[in-house]
């Protein structure tokens, strides 16, 4: 591999201005012509708003499309559950928004660690994005007028981001989805749903196909194609307890890391900062509450240690409204990672809230008083019947109590600037990659992402490494395919034969117990070793003691979730090695040892201003750790702050 | 706050689609009322699995009540007892100390079951083939205030398209009719500009395929909308039949 | 019957017939259809109250409209048998939409404060109605249920005998509640079949139809008492 023998990985930005980088990009790429995609075959993994997005893009342009996804339909990824919102550099508002201010803010709140390049045409389409939808029939949030709403969101001063209700994933997925079963009917996308991608296949360097498990009867089933987008989201469940979808997994990725491609800053997770809190050893998952509901909910707790008194008993001079007071120019609305590590310091410290004092209060009180329940309502309540369904209290009359959770992993396999992995021909797109974010996502930018790389990259791109490569003809019969198939099956049925004594679930919970304890919201060098050695250990013992019955010839959902907890478990120690060998603070990676006096992140940009992608060495070697040096030329470095 | 429960449920167990399935009886103690049904059931399989007995398949993802997956038929309650709820958004402390608890899969003969509690939805998904879209490719579109759309018609299309697609509405049906999930989708579009120039044949085609799938008809029971989880309301239902007779009478098909 | 259709569907009217939404309207547009008839037969019974001499002048006068009132009963007997066979094919179209049912099943509905909703138990309450217009059929328009046969006797003291059996009253009396009953359904399901759902009225509507049930009940469900009441 060409890149693995120089000393830096190379992005491939273009050249020039940064306002003219992609239209430069997208006038140099090669063009497939009309007659020659449907020749091409091209693999989505993965049915989210990139996957979907994708899809649909590639199959309108007249590729052949084969869409993968493990749930039972398209329209169920995780991308559904976003909730607040999209951001767009439309303007509207005339608040003075633009291209350059969502930029800025995005390479800010992403403390200075993603690819300038990569944010600026992020937000350069992000107009476009809201155009499509909207052409699609997202019902967006209006004014009277008849024009489309905005709402401010974390870690911005303007109101840029478009909504539709508490559902606005939902909303965008439905159209995502709405364009790949269009497409579906027209006969360019062949769907298969109830699959889950388990190895990459590669021939002569170049990404041609995949193995995956028919979920419904188990066969092992192959597909070739000139081309493999990855958009199988991120890694978050590695924590066991997280915002993500049960069945969100590191697979596709982590196979396909195993076949080459490099994987870009792992220890780069975020951690959400309203969420409701745990409340047993049997929760399965957390459940994220709206960031947008800091634009009226007020965050405190008391101001007097294990204050006992019930919310409404405490006075609001015994108040501490702890983000107003440490950041008076932002207030409520710092950035994702500020907020949970505020929250956990003020826990920590010992004024947490709730049984367990492993929460804060996020009031809106003031908000019902100020515009009345009836607009709160309308803004929020589909979050408050939530949040009384799960809590059984009501959020207009008691604040709700929140804490951090795990929410969103900004690494992900590293790409270049044409989306491209470090296998030629394999793609990756939305959370699965790493690009756009650096160590810190704002809110509102996910969906944001996942669209403009489904819709507005991926179709130009892919379209380029079709035209400059020669291909040869490649199936399913190539003895590539075969080995792949029959590593897969073994993994498989060894997998099967271990027949220990514990569960699958019991592994997966002591991973995630480990990497929140070790590489959660805090973290430091003693603690990062200690999570790899146990890490192995567990690993180890996975293999030696695992239990999963049934047969591998039927619908086994317990043999899914081994499989990826299983990939979790070898995921999980490179993810403690990345946070163990960046030594700084910055985002969501925050290094207890690097830090300001007030305990904000110190970033070392002398040492560590790049990207870091682990490179699979073998099964028993350790992975070597590259870099993509990062320069800022438009924002420049400087440190962070929300005060 | 949170009380202890002990439960008999009694589970549809099924190996394989075409298999003969039964009910099987399960004894659970000491569940946490504070617990999510799924949760419950995490709890079951768990044990299961300690006594080398197959765990209990059933269909969940996002666990937040949004994705849709989960589907199961509680005391014959799709979804369970409370109102506008998904499954795994269901708590225990809706339940009784002592309750037995039947727990069955989604039945329609459009959603062939095929293992225990999981069905094939998949009839949904080729519903929304046969038209559930907006014709326009990517690139096509014109600036999204270029479109206005009075707020009263984006808040019911709103109301609309916020089903999840879980097929709750056709496990309550007496008829197993999709009438509801339809009428949603078609309603959606029918109040915005972007899905007028489509509408004709729209609803012929969605109307045409779910008939083909087996669904049953409408009855005007408003079942379907007792038993939606996004609390769809059958004035949907009222506006796809408008929408069809408009389309029969006047389309040139 | 209905996959034939289907599969000559190329003309739309056909398919039109074909279609669960088709048959529903076909449904309502032959129910609403027949609570017009209801309300006209009801008009013309309401003269029994009136007296004898201006009931038999109605009766005379519609009867010498021969060639009209074949019209009108051929035009009410596709009504019927539209209904009529639509109900049954619908019904085991629908049965067939689930093969294998529950072992358990609620409602979620709020309670109706009835032991079956009226919506519930359409084909019921449509086999008695249909039982009941059969009976009704024999008695008054073909006379062929001879005990209560008098050669000679005028329309109102054939009503009123007929009304007055035992019987026969059992069966009005009751024949008309499940009527009433079944359209207390019917009458507001068929707008919402036709597509008029609307904030604004449809309360209204709703109203209207209890307020139809009732008349078409306590209406037609009036007479045996009346009759009986009468005799002395």
């Amino acid at each position: 591999m060409s890149t693995a023998q120089t000393a830096y990985l190379n992005g491939r930005v273009p050249d020039g201005p940064i306002a003219g980088k992609w239209e430069k990009c997208k006038n140099e790429m090669k063009l497939v012509s009309p007659s020659n995609k449907r020749k091409y075959d091209i693999i989505v993994v993965g049915t989210g708003l990139a996957g979907g997005a994708a899809a649909a893009s590639l199959a309108e342009l007249g590729y052949n499309v084969k869409s993968f996804c493990f749930q039972d339909s398209a329209r169920r990824a995780h991308s559904i559950a976003a909730q607040g919102g999209i951001n767009a550099a439309k303007n509207y508002q005339n608040d003075g928004d633009s291209v350059w201010r969502l930029f800025y803010d995005t390479v800010k709140g992403g403390d200075f660690r993603s690819r300038e390049a990569n944010v600026y045409r992020l937000a350069e389409v992000s107009a476009n994005i809201i155009d499509q939808c909207v052409a699609q029939g997202v019902p967006f949030a209006r004014e009277y007028g008849g024009v489309l709403a905005n709402r401010t969101f974390g870690g911005a001063l303007v109101s840029r981001t478009f909504y539709a209700r508490g559902q606005t994933g939902q909303q965008l997925l439905l159209g995502a989805y709405s364009a790949l079963m269009r497409q579906v009917h027209h006969g360019k996308v062949k769907l298969f749903t109830r699959r889950e991608m388990l190895d990459l296949v590669v021939v002569d360097g170049v990404a041609r196909g995949i193995v995956c498990r028919n979920l419904v009867n188990g066969q092992l089933e192959s597909y070739a194609a000139h081309a493999v987008l990855l958009c199988t989201g991120g890694y978050g469940n590695a924590y066991y307890l997280a915002t993500y979808a049960k069945g969100s997994n590191v697979t596709a990725a982590w196979r396909a890391y195993k076949r080459g491609a490099f994987f870009a800053n792992p220890c780069y997770t975020q951690i959400h900062p309203t969420c409701i809190p745990v409340t047993g050893d049997y929760q399965s998952k957390l459940t994220l509450m709206s960031e947008s509901l800091r634009n009226d909910g007020r965050v405190w707790v008391p101001l007097k240690k294990d204050d006992g008194r019930s919310p409404d008993q405490i006075p609001d001079g015994e108040r501490d409204y702890y983000l107003e007071r440490r950041y008076p120019t932002y207030g409520n609305m710092v950035a994702r990672d500020v907020a949970s590590r505020a929250a956990k310091e003020r826990c920590d410290s010992g004024f947490g809230v709730g049984s367990g004092g492993q929460a804060v209060f996020l009031d809106f009180a003031d908000a019902i008083k100020r515009d009345g329940e009836a607009t709160i309502r309308a803004k929020y309540g589909n979050l408050f019947h939530m949040y009384q369904k799960i809590t059984a209290e009501n959020p207009y009359q008691a604040p709700m109590r929140i804490y951090p959770a795990m929410h969103y992993t900004m690494g992900g396999l590293w790409v270049d600037y044409y989306l491209q992995s470090t296998i030629p021909g394999m793609f990756v797109l939305g959370e699965a990659n790493f690009s756009d974010h650096g160590s810190n996502r704002l809110g509102a930018s996910a969906l944001m992402q996942g669209l403009a790389d489904g819709y507005f990259m991926a179709p130009y791109t892919v379209g380029d490494h079709l035209a400059s490569r020669k291909l040869p003809a490649v199936t399913t019969d190539h003895p590539e395919f075969r080995r792949c198939i029959d590593e897969t099956r073994t993994r498989v049925e060894t997998m099967l034969k271990v027949n220990g004594r514990r569960s699958v679930d019991s592994f997966h919970r002591e991973l995630g117990k480990l990497l929140w304890d070790y590489c959660g919201m805090a973290r430091n060098a003693k603690g990062l070793e200690t999570a790899i050695q146990k890490i192995r250990g567990l690993r180890e013992e996975f293999w030696s003691n695992v239990r999963v019955l049934g047969s591998g010839n039927s619908l086994n959902q317990d043999l899914e979730h081994a499989g990826r907890v299983a990939d979790f478990l070898e995921f999980g120690e490179v993810l403690a090695r990345d946070a163990l060998a960046r030594n700084e603070s910055c985002g969501g990676h925050f290094r207890e040892e690097f830090q300001t006096p007030d305990n904000d992140t110190l970033r070392d940009d002398a040492n560590f201003c790049h990207v870091a992608a682990w490179e699979y060495a073998g099964a028993d070697k350790d992975p070597i750790r590259r870099v993509e040096p990062l320069e800022f030329k438009e924002v420049p470095l400087t440190q962070r702050s929300y005060k | 706050m949170s009380d202890k429960l002990n439960l008999t449920l009694k589970i549809w167990r099924q190996a394989s689609p075409g298999a003969a399935g039964e009910f099987k009886s399960y004894k659970l103690y000491d569940i946490s009322t504070d617990m999510s049904f799924l949760e419950m059931l995490d709890v079951l399989n768990e044990e299961l699995i300690q006594k080398n007995d197959e765990p209990v398949a059933f269909d969940h993802d996002c666990r937040e009540g949004i994705c849709g997956m989960c589907n199961l038929m509680i005391d014959g309650q799709a979804h369970g007892p409370d109102l506008e709820t998904t499954t795994c958004q269901l708590h225990m402390r809706r339940f009784r100390n002592g309750d037995t608890i039947v727990i069955e899969p989604w039945r329609a003969r459009a959603f062939p079951v095929l293992k225990d509690l999981i069905v094939d939805r998949s009839a949904f998904d080729r519903i929304m083939q046969a038209g559930g879209f907006v014709s326009v490719n990517t690139g096509n579109a014109p600036d999204g205030n270029a479109i206005l759309v009075d707020k009263d018609d984006a808040d019911q299309a709103m109301d609309a398209a916020t089903c999840i697609g879980c097929g709750a509405c056709v496990a309550a049906c007496k008829n197993a009719s999709a009438m509801l999930f339809v009428a949603a989708k078609v309603s959606q579009y029918a109040l915005l500009p972007q899905g007028r120039p489509e509408r004709t044949a729209r609803v012929q085609n969605m109307v045409a395929q779910m008939d083909q799938e087996g669904f049953g008809g409408c009855t005007n029971t408003n079942e379907c909308e007792a038993a939606c989880p996004a609390g769809i309301s059958v004035s949907n239902i009222a506006r796809l039949n408008r929408e069809y007779l408009r389309a029969t009478l006047t389309g040139a098909k | 019957m209905i996959q034939t259709i289907r599969a000559a569907g190329s003309f739309w009217l056909l398919r039109v017939f074909g279609s669960t939404i088709g048959r529903k309207l076909v449904m309502a547009v032959t129910g609403l259809g027949l609570c017009g008839f209801l309300i006209m037969h009801l008009a013309g019974n309401l003269l029994l109250y009136v007296g004898a001499e201006e009931y038999n002048h109605y009766a005379d006068t519609l009867h010498a409209q021969a060639i009209l009132l074949t019209i009108a009963e051929i035009g009410l007997l596709i009504l019927f048998v539209g209904h009529i066979v639509l109900a049954f094919t619908t019904d085991r179209e629908n049965s067939a939409a689930r093969p294998v049912g529950y072992a358990m099943k609620q409602t979620k509905q709020p309670p109706s404060g009835m032991a079956a909703p009226a919506s519930s138990i359409m084909m019921a309450t449509g086999i008695v109605v249909l039982l009941f217009l059969l009976l009704h059929l024999a008695d008054f328009r073909f006379s062929a249920l001879g005990i209560r046969k008098h050669d000679g006797d005028d329309h109102f003291t054939k009503a009123v005998n007929i009304l007055r059996d035992p019987l026969s009253a059992g069966v009005y009396i009751v024949g008309s509640l499940v009527l009433g009953y079944h359209v207390l359904h019917g009458f507001q399901s068929a707008f919402q079949t036709l597509g008029f759902n609307h904030p604004k009225y449809t309360p209204i509507i709703k109203f209207l139809s209890g307020l139809f049930a009732a008349t078409v009940a306590l209406g037609f469900g009036s007479f045996p008492l009346w009759a009986w009441a009468i005799q002395k």
